[in-house]
């Protein structure tokens, strides 16, 4: 309930993004456009895009240190591409619970053994920062 | 004074294999969500990063990768969880975290990096077994 209130106050209280350029014009171009740029009171811009959430997800298993980072593409099965085993898998769905600030359940996790699994549930993740 | 008295329960049994590993990994990943406030409990910032505690404790899990009684794997879990539960209560202090889990860990007569690396061959493996 209150998820529905939240839209419903922040329309009241989000400045129209249209009505600042219009007063700011006349006296500083420059101005009024990085003022449009900043969006204050948005919640629209957290969202990660598909290319960051997969550049993330390679860098976190590259940097591990039991992985040769030039077999790493976003298709590899860590098992069965880089030789990892269990133990492993969980310490990388570790890493990249921690560099995407996500808590994963433990049905999920288990499922997550290769990249491009990873890089599905992180980018339908929503709260993925 | 944070002292959190663990809830006292029933010692865990497992009944096959495939439970006591789950059980592992789940200690595991306990152990690695309570890492960020190790870090700040003792101030590890300067000295090691995550990732690299996160590894020696799949290192020392590794050591007994080996054991296959599901008993033994759960009480080897019991010792794993209270060593957990003294450090995240602060029952530890800083140079004991460096020293059991961010220096690499040397063998059991120090051939490690504290000690003198030119100690002879002969002395090596009189410390490993009475013949040679």
């Amino acid at each position: 309930m209150a998820a529905a209130l939240r839209p419903a106050i922040l329309r009241h209280l989000r400045i129209p993004a249209q009505a600042q350029s219009l007063s700011v014009d006349q006296s500083a171009p420059f101005l009024s456009s990085v003022m449009n740029r900043i969006r204050s009171m948005s919640s629209h811009d957290e969202h990660l895009t598909h290319e960051e959430v997969v550049d993330r997800v390679l860098d976190v298993v590259k940097s591990y240190p039991k992985v040769d980072p030039s077999k790493v593409t976003p298709q590899v099965h860590f098992q069965k591409d880089l030789g990892l085993d269990s133990l492993d898998t969980v310490e990388i769905v570790m890493a990249l619970e921690e560099e995407f600030k996500l808590e994963i359940p433990d049905k999920e996790a288990d499922k997550i053994d290769s990249c491009p699994l990873a890089i599905e549930y992180i980018s339908n993740h929503p709260m993925a920062a | 004074m944070a002292f959190t008295m663990r809830a006292v329960k029933v010692p865990p049994s497992s009944a096959s294999l495939e439970e006591a590993r789950h059980r592992v990994f789940d200690f595991f990943k306990l152990a690695c969500r309570s890492l960020p406030k190790v870090m700040d409990i003792y101030n590890l910032d300067d000295v090691v990063t995550i990732s690299q505690l996160r590894s020696s404790i799949s290192a020392q899990i590794r050591k007994n990768a080996h054991i296959t009684n599901p008993k033994v794997i759960d009480m080897l879990l019991l010792k794993g969880e209270e060593e957990l539960s003294n450090i995240v209560e602060h029952a530890k202090q800083r140079h004991h975290i460096i020293g059991q889990y961010v220096v690499e860990q040397s063998g059991p007569h120090g051939e490690g990096s504290t000690k003198d690396p030119s100690t002879s061959q002969f002395l090596n493996n009189f410390y490993t077994s009475n013949y040679f």
